[in-house]
């Protein structure tokens, strides 16, 4: 088999390594998480279950500093002033999503998996709020910085 | 010795990943003039070819909260919801609507304007 050939299955096996979320599922741990602070805003980060791609797991940076990781089926949450802010995952490529944060406001970004020509790659969308509390909920708690 | 196809596989990786970022230029959000509605109602659909090849619907039944203005027209945002701008990445964006017609976007963290390469008349049902 050509080297190129295998060098390529090797990345496809590292992109579908099983490595999914294994801490408690939002329903279990929603009551107990605590509520924004009213001069505070709410980021929340989740990425689906979804396998493909579940070897890559970069870390999630707010404005520059690393808030938590990308992990299958996992979320976390932050708290932030109001301002203006920027997500970046460590990916091979970088896709920012920018947005601003008001007080009690609730963010979603949701980490998507997309096939890029080799290997599998996260990048972050804005979704809406409706949106991300539905979607939520098939996630578990992975705990970013701010985890309590 | 490894053959070109790695390396002409990375530079169609590289090339693929490279999505044209969001055209714009620098802006200042003033408070809005008298004269512009506070609450925009879509009756239908509008389709915005925003230039990027990501293209986005507007709902109909969306509302859209008057929140200042710019040179080129009134700026509203998502009353409820959230609308975002694509290219090479991705950013929060507002209206912007100047005699019915959506001219572009207005992005509160980069502070520009965006402008869309052919104007959008809003089919506008204010409640």
């Amino acid at each position: 088999m050509p080297r190129s050939i295998r060098w390529l299955l090797a990345a496809l096996a590292l992109a579908l390594l099983p490595a999914c979320a294994t801490g408690p599922r939002y329903a279990e741990v929603e009551k107990t998480l605590p509520k924004v602070a009213a001069d505070k805003g709410r980021v929340w980060f989740y990425r689906s279950g979804i396998m493909f791609g579940a070897g890559i797991q970069p870390s999630v940076l707010l404005n520059g500093e690393k808030v938590g990781d990308s992990v299958p089926g996992g979320f976390f949450y932050v708290d932030r002033n109001p301002g203006s802010y920027e997500v970046l995952l460590s990916t091979e490529v970088d896709r920012k999503v920018t947005f601003t944060l008001e007080s009690a406001q609730e963010r979603y970004v949701r980490m998507t998996v997309g096939l890029g020509v080799i290997v599998y790659r996260v990048y972050p969308e804005l979704v809406d709020p409706a949106e991300g509390r539905k979607e939520i909920v098939e996630t578990s708690y992975i705990g970013g910085k701010d985890k309590k | 010795m490894i053959g070109r196809a790695p390396y002409l596989l990375l530079i169609a990786a590289f090339v693929a990943a490279c999505a044209a970022e969001v055209a714009r230029t620098p802006s200042v959000m003033q408070p809005a003039a008298d004269g512009y509605p506070r609450l925009l109602e879509l009756g239908s659909p509008a389709e915005v070819f925003t230039g990027t090849g990501y293209n986005r619907v507007l709902a109909a039944g969306t509302r859209w909260r008057l929140t200042g203005s710019i040179a080129q027209g009134a700026v509203y945002r998502a009353s409820e919801g959230v609308l975002t701008l694509e290219g090479a990445n991705i950013h929060e964006a507002y209206l912007v609507v100047r005699d019915r017609d959506l001219v572009g976007f207005f992005l509160p963290v980069e502070k520009a304007y965006s402008p869309l390469p052919q104007a959008v008349r809003l089919s506008i049902s204010n409640p």
